[in-house]
């Protein structure tokens, strides 16, 4: 099952006291994926509500637009309502969220790639165009989000399952459907070819 | 770049979600939730939800508490009917210059009306889900990261009914095509209520009540050109079979015919009204108050350019002779139609999407019609992706001064590809509002989605159009065209605020689907429908003058409606109503108003003076509600139709008006 280890807020509080809120967590969320899966709409709707901004983030992360993350994160939701039902346990639940939202910014990217095959009618700028900057991002964070987001897929996917997202190596293997060795490796990889990249520029 | 910079990503700021997105999306997958529909929420996509959507909307509809009462209202009043009222229809013409042909008629475009539409079952949902989280555990010192949870109040009301696209608006009526915002949130067309028949799919609207002037003066709608409903009713009955009620929408059947209603004097004005006030046929002891509209046609010089993108259906199901073939015919007749500027691309859909041909000016005709003829049908559906395609290319060739527009030719089964409707509306909407406006032409019947397709095209700033002949889809592309593709005013709404002294009930004849909220009206943000060159609309009331027996008992503790609160003042007291028109021009924000007060000056004594148009629109009407089982009809049958409509032919050029008195012998004896 996976967690995210980093609840935020919690920080000042310590570890154990985190641990419990996690703990308490958990079962609101078993209670609420059993009655979902047993077809109470209104604890789906809980359980929506609850996950929808940890879903958001990381579509975020990934697409780095907020348009694209919120239809991100509804197509997500709404893939939850076709298969909650046959959830067993909220380990499957979690996992399955993060694999779902994984499979949905990836094809989202990929799709994205194509529309830029699209050349000939230069279709990324006008899209672009109608996207505005979002003014939290600062030109440093976005320079590292630019870098990442540039990494090969799997190097870029590994990174942010590990380090965004805050899972282990072996949580984001699973997301990725590899083994835990090639996670390790792609973030290899990843570290060195940012590392390249930072000396080539400075 | 190091470990370090890495460590920091999960620190780095997100931008947090819009407002109301959560909302939607929960709203979305509640959608595909619904136990009633069983676990194949996201394997049968966009047509799925409209299940659901029936379901769903079926049971628990209004909320609010004056929904309710309207609906409890219609009911009451349904049956006690036999007394009648007085029929008012109005309607409003605009000059035309003539194109490609004389009359054109309403057709493609338009868009919608907004009214709320409300699936309740959120309101409840929502109650529900209080519930539950009164019985979550609850940690003394919550953490904050499950506010969400444990603060069920809070967080759950912020997405209430004013974010829930279904929950939204108290709904008048069953359905709503519409759903619309009057506080400037995105102007959603909300999945209506459908009626599943055959397989073809309509959405449910009980007629409108008739209603008191003294409890309720106003009445405001968004005016419709679409005109897809004739086409279902014709195909019925040329298949000796009477329509569904559902698939009967009065407005859409009126305004299927070329009228020949006044123009403006001058171009300032894209329309302007022409109001008939005249006795109801059905009803002696009420009138009807015709209110037309029509728009002036843009000469072909002056047509902007026009940059089309044709999407077209080529799955398996598009085979029959039909479908596939009758759309190629008719868009080659549309590419016949254009001028030599004018740029088609054309992208299909089956498994996959594919450009068929990329942009291309009308002055390489040849390039254009070998396209079209190498289309061949066969795989499955993936809607949503051509329709992506569709607008990537669009958006290429996007021409400010142009009209942008895509037109989906399909049959409305969309299989493969879409697990989300309200992100295909969505999508469709944000386009509209970077000027790419959406058409559709409906073909086949088994599974012609007609609410699905109502709600993309409205979406779209489009019309959805039936297409069953090649000749209606000469109509539709040649005769219609420039209506179709050059709109003249967007976002046109009326409303009339009867005279107590004069007028005691009134009933707005059609428009089910179309009414808005009173203050709707000069609610700019509140989107409607469009006029196209040359297209017309009518709508009719029929009135209860004072004095006439009314439908409507008096109420025991209300002012009685006889001893007027409202005086008659500088000689107002003689006007029947006074008609008020919204509407911006296409590339305005700013709305326009036209005013008229009807008076006595418009009345026509008998039924046989008034205009010929008119007479034959009220034929139409009579129809369209026969076929609804309209009580208020009285004694007034097909034959009544037959002989109103016979001498109200008019020049009928394409003999449409002799189609109908057709249409109206063979409802005669159609089986049910």
């Amino acid at each position: 099952m996976i967690h995210q280890r980093n609840a935020q807020p919690l920080a000042s509080q310590g570890t154990l006291r985190l641990d419990w809120a996690a703990q308490v967590k958990d079962s609101v969320d078993r209670e609420l994926v059993s009655k979902a899966a047993a077809g109470c709409a209104s604890a789906f709707a809980a359980l929506l509500e609850t996950h929808y901004d940890t879903v958001y983030r990381m579509a975020w992360r990934w697409l780095g637009e907020r348009e694209a993350a919120e239809d991100a994160a509804q197509e997500v939701c709404v893939k939850l309502a076709g298969a909650i039902r046959t959830f067993r346990g909220e380990a499957e639940f979690s996992t399955w969220l993060y694999r779902v939202t994984y499979s949905v910014v990836i094809d989202e990217i990929r799709a994205r790639e194509r529309a830029r095959r699209f050349d000939r009618f230069d279709v990324v700028v006008l899209h672009q165009a109608h996207v505005a900057p979002s003014p939290e991002e600062e030109a440093l964070d976005r320079e590292l989000w630019g870098e990442v987001r540039g990494l090969p897929p799997q190097q870029r996917d590994a990174v942010l399952l590990v380090y965004a997202e805050d899972l282990s190596h072996a949580e984001a293997a699973t997301v990725m459907g590899c083994t835990e060795r090639t996670v390790s490796w792609h973030l290899h990889a990843a570290r060195k070819r940012l590392r390249a990249r930072l000396q080539a520029v400075g | 770049m190091t470990d370090h910079d890495l460590r920091r990503l999960k620190e780095l700021p997100v931008p947090l979600p819009r407002e109301g997105s959560k909302a939607t999306a929960v709203n979305a997958a509640l959608e595909a939730y619904s136990p009633s529909r069983g676990r194949l929420a996201n394997v049968k996509p966009v047509s799925a939800l409209f299940e659901k959507a029936q379901g769903s909307f079926a049971l628990g509809r209004p909320t609010d508490a004056s929904a309710t009462a309207g609906r409890s209202k219609s009911m009451r009043y349904r049956l006690p009917m036999a007394i009648a009222a007085t029929v008012a229809a109005v309607s409003i013409a605009v000059p035309l210059t003539l194109h490609l042909t004389k009359g054109t008629t309403p057709s493609l475009f338009g868009q919608l009306s907004q009214e709320p539409s409300s699936p309740p079952p959120l309101i409840d949902e929502q109650r529900r889900m209080e519930e539950v989280q009164v019985a979550q555990p609850q940690p003394a010192n919550a953490p904050i990261s499950f506010a969400a949870v444990s603060a069920p109040t809070a967080t759950h009301r912020s997405y209430d009914r004013s974010l829930l696209p279904y929950a939204e608006k108290p709904a008048p009526r069953a359905t709503g095509r519409v759903a619309n915002i009057s506080d400037g949130r995105p102007r959603d067309i909300t999945v209506p209520a459908t009626i599943e028949q055959g397989r073809d799919r309509f959405e449910q609207a009980p007629s409108n009540p008739v209603k008191s002037v003294s409890s309720e003066p106003v009445s405001t709608f968004s005016i419709d050109v679409d005109t897809a409903s004739y086409a279902f009713v014709r195909r019925a009955l040329n298949a000796g079979r009477l329509p569904q009620k559902d698939a009967v929408r009065v407005e859409e059947m009126i305004n299927y015919f070329p009228y020949g209603y006044p123009l403006p004097e001058d171009r300032t004005a894209p329309f302007k009204p022409t109001v008939t006030v005249l006795p109801s046929p059905w009803n002696p002891s009420n009138k009807l108050v015709h209110i037309a509209i029509k728009g002036y046609d843009i000469a072909r010089a002056e047509r902007p350019r026009a940059n089309l993108v044709l999407l077209i259906d080529t799955s398996g199901s598009m085979a029959p002779e039909n479908r596939l073939p009758l759309l190629k015919n008719a868009f080659r007749m549309l590419v016949d139609t254009l001028q030599s500027d004018d740029t088609v691309g054309v992208v299909t859909y089956a498994g996959q999407a594919q450009v068929a041909l990329e942009p291309t000016k009308i002055a390489e005709k040849h390039k254009i019609v070998e396209a079209i003829d190498r289309l061949q049908a066969g795989g499955s559906t993936a809607g949503a992706a051509g329709i992506q395609q569709a607008y990537l290319m669009a958006e290429a060739g996007f021409d400010k001064a142009a009209v942008n527009r895509v037109i989906l030719g399909t049959d409305g089964d969309f299989n493969v590809g879409i697990t989300n409707q309200a992100e295909l509306k969505g999508f469709i909407e944000r386009k509209r509002e970077t000027g790419i406006y959406l058409s559709i032409l409906g073909v086949g019947h088994d599974n012609y989605n007609d609410a699905l397709m109502q709600a993309l095209a409205q979406n779209g700033n489009g019309v959805a159009t039936y297409v069953d002949t090649l000749n209606e889809a000469r109509k539709v592309l040649v005769d219609e065209a420039s209506s179709s593709l050059f709109p003249i005013a967007k976002d046109v709404k009326i409303q009339v605020e009867f005279n107590p002294t004069r007028v005691a009930e009134y009933r707005l004849i059609g428009y089910e689907t179309r009414l808005l909220r009173r203050e709707d009206f000069s609610n700019d943000k509140v989107d409607a429908g469009d006029i196209g060159s040359g297209h017309a609309v009518t709508a009719i009331y029929e009135i209860t003058p004072v004095g006439s027996a009314k439908l409507v008992e008096d109420l025991r503790y209300a002012q009685p409606a006889a001893t007027p609160t409202v005086g008659p003042q500088n000689g107002k007291g003689e006007e029947y109503a006074f008609l008020k028109i919204r509407y911006k021009l296409p590339k305005e924000e700013k709305s326009r108003l036209i005013d008229l007060p009807i008076t006595q000056a418009f009345e026509k004594p008998a039924v046989g003076e008034a205009p010929t148009d008119v007479r034959f629109s009220i034929a139409v009407a009579g129809f369209a509600q026969l076929l609804q089982s309209e009580p208020h009809l009285k004694a007034f049958g097909y034959d009544e139709v037959i002989a109103l409509a016979a001498v109200a032919r008019g020049d009928d050029p394409f003999g449409y008006r002799a189609e109908f008195v057709s249409l109206a012998r063979l409802a005669k004896t159609a089986r049910p």
